[in-house]
């Protein structure tokens, strides 16, 4: 499920992330803890250990005062660390007593106060002191190499626990993250054992609380594309279904004039029928990708190509378009259109809309009908309305208009009942409102399309 | 044989008119449910087609309303509703054959003659009558295993006879079985295509029933 795309900072595992995090912070804190132990070891044991420096030089002075001059004393060196520390007693100048490990020269220039000296190659941290009557003077020294092993030791013990737990820690981190990652984990497997054309919703048992909203979500892209797929597959299906007579027309007219041997008059008259069958064909074609375009727009926003568009010329185009065949039917077709009603909306889609209704008139109403047209501007919309004279509808039939493919019953005229998903769907798009009843004025059946009004131009 | 057709389709319901004549069936044309339920019930039709989404009244409340009221006239579905669960409908609804379209002319033919077959209880395509033999798939008759031309009507009127084998058809019955809308009968018209008949095979091949009709017997021997 791993997806780098190119060009991108490949995604490191949300468990190598958390892990690597979790152990840096870790480690940092530790480290800053070590950082603090080591200056606070160093001060207090410098404290410590200069309080003892500074208490045998007092020693020393003490004692010098009570012992006579007995010329140089060399202390003995009595334990293994005395060799660490050292102390230099002069008395008027003259060494009198020192350590094993001291030499004849004063230890430091400093004659009172700890100060740190370079002997030989050490480093030494020497306490100088005087007497009352400054006739003694005293230096104690400790290497401060024995200081700073001290506090290695110290922070050794600090430290090696650290080195040792790290990657235990390292080892119980993954661990934990891998347990807490488990949702996610069972989530993704779920995921990606699916099948394709499977939309129905994931359900994860004990799901935390912060994985809800994300499979809450999925869940709900889960839903529409289910809702999508299955108009998709009903519209397939009965496009097919719908196809199927016009083919069959086609076929039966095919073999009709086939077999109609030395008849010619058959043989044209199936040929004839043929052509229109394809052209009914092609028109039904029209209609469906029309309908299947105007499905996949979407409805909130307005088409792209939307303008402001006059709907009284659009009505005055489509009546004219459509005048021959209501004549031909002897059919009235009036349009009252006085004023222009600007609307907006895509002006191909409008036209499509308006022909469909006028069309519907002309072809559901019988012989002699009346068809009026009407542009109407009023308070807030620009209405328009197709009335005819013909049988109208009943309540049922007018709640089931626009379902796709549904015919009223009781028509001569074949439609394939995609005209009023066009027109509805068309409606919808352009933030239209569709009304059928029936008409006051002409008994037949009355459609208003309500357009939120742009006022007149 | 006189079949009903009840298809709403214009250019497919005139396709199939012109195409079932070629094959020489009689067809009557109803373009709706009404119409259709009229005409199946009063005329006697060796079958029908019956489309399923007719206006005025959906195919199937036509076929349930005809075999509530006892009218068995074959019934071959014609229809664009290919779904399993609406042939299984239209098949225990009563009707005898469910046929998605689009179809070919010729098999819509040979499932017609199934149908007609079936409903006299014929097993086989060819009918007998002694030494009479008819195929209509072929539209040819053959008397004695030699060939007989006979004209369409003349065909048609055989067929009949020798579908309702050993019984009475009166010359109603014939006329309603061979003449579809708008053919001008003269009222000896049976009579000139029985006495035809007569001649071209053999005068004791059918036989008067004074004040009934005609039969043709199954085992009938021709001297």
């Amino acid at each position: 499920m791993t997806q780098v795309q190119p060009g991108q900072a490949p995604l490191k595992s949300l468990q190598t992330r958390l892990l690597v995090l979790l152990l840096g912070l870790v480690t940092l804190v530790w480290l800053a803890a070590a950082v603090l132990t080591w200056f606070n070891a160093r001060h207090e044991l410098d404290e410590l250990l200069d309080g003892h420096l500074a208490q045998a030089a007092a020693l020393l002075v003490a004692q010098q005062n009570t012992v006579e001059d007995e010329g140089m004393i060399d202390a003995p060196s009595l334990h293994k660390y005395a060799p660490r520390v050292v102390f230099q007693v002069f008395h008027e100048d003259k060494l009198v007593m020192r350590s094993a490990n001291a030499e004849l020269q004063a230890m430091s220039s400093t004659t009172r106060g700890f100060s740190t000296v370079r002997l030989h190659h050490d480093k030494w941290r020497v306490f100088a002191t005087q007497g009352a009557q400054n006739d003694v003077q005293v230096f104690v020294g400790e290497k401060i190499a024995s200081r700073s092993a001290i506090l290695w030791a110290v922070m050794q013990s600090v430290l090696l626990p650290l080195l040792i737990n790290l990657p235990l820690l390292a080892l119980a981190g993954w661990w934990a993250v891998r347990q807490g990652l488990a949702p996610l984990r069972k989530l993704s497997l779920q995921l990606s054992q699916r099948q394709p054309q499977a939309l129905e919703p994931v359900v994860l048992t004990a799901m935390p609380s912060e994985m809800r909203p994300m499979v809450d979500s999925l869940n709900g892209l889960f839903e529409r594309i289910e809702v999508m797929v299955a108009s998709e597959r009903r519209f397939t299906a009965d496009a097919a279904h719908e196809l199927r007579t016009p083919i069959a027309g086609i076929r039966a007219q095919v073999q009709v004039a086939l077999g109609a041997g030395t008849d010619d008059a058959q043989r044209q008259h199936a040929l004839q029928a043929t052509l229109a069958g394809c052209d009914r064909a092609t028109r039904l074609v029209e209609q469906l990708l029309t309908l299947a375009r105007l499905e996949t727009a979407p409805t909130a926003s307005a088409p792209t190509s939307a303008t402001a568009l006059d709907l009284s010329a659009v009505a005055r185009r489509v009546a004219a378009d459509l005048a021959p065949m209501a004549l031909t039917r002897h059919q009235t077709l009036t349009l009252d259109a006085p004023a222009p009603c600007t609307i907006v909306g895509n002006d191909l889609l409008i036209g499509v809309l308006v022909r469909n209704l006028i069309d519907n008139a002309i072809h559901y109403s019988p012989e002699g009908a009346c068809i009026q047209v009407n542009v109407a501007l009023d308070a807030t919309h620009v209405v328009l309305q197709v009335q005819d004279s013909g049988p109208g509808m009943t309540e049922p039939e007018m709640a089931r208009l626009g379902e796709r493919f549904f015919r009223v019953l009781g028509h001569a005229h074949p439609g394939s009942g995609l005209g009023w998903s066009i027109v509805k769907r068309i409606a919808a798009v352009s933030g239209a409102q569709v009304q059928v009843s029936r008409s006051e004025l002409l008994g037949g059946l009355a459609v208003s399309v309500r357009w939120p009004g742009q006022g007149s131009a | 044989m006189r079949i009903l057709l009840a298809e709403d389709d214009p250019i497919l319901g005139d396709g199939l008119r012109a195409g079932l004549r070629q094959l020489g069936f009689q067809v009557d044309w109803v373009r709706d449910g009404v119409a259709a339920e009229r005409e199946l019930s009063s005329a006697d039709y060796a079958a029908a087609v019956l489309d399923l989404g007719l206006p005025m009244k959906d195919g199937l409340d036509v076929l349930q309303a005809l075999r509530a009221r006892k009218i068995a006239t074959p019934v071959l579905v014609l229809t664009a509703r290919d779904a399993v669960p609406d042939r299984i409908r239209g098949l225990d609804l009563g009707a005898d054959d469910y046929v998605v379209k689009p179809v070919d002319l010729h098999e819509l033919g040979a499932r017609l003659r199934s149908l007609v077959r079936r409903a006299h209880g014929q097993m086989q395509d060819t009918l007998r009558c002694g030494e009479v033999l008819l195929e209509p798939s072929a539209r040819r008759v053959s008397l004695k295993g030699e060939a007989v031309l006979l004209s369409t009507r003349e065909f048609d009127l055989l067929h009949v006879l020798m579908l309702h084998a050993d019984r009475v058809m009166s010359r109603e019955q014939l006329e309603q079985q061979l003449y579809s809308w708008g053919c001008e009968v003269d009222s000896n018209a049976i009579e000139v295509h029985i006495h035809h008949l007569r001649r071209k095979l053999h005068p004791d091949v059918i036989q008067t029933v004074r004040g009934v009709g005609y039969t043709m017997l199954r085992t009938q021997v021709l001297a």
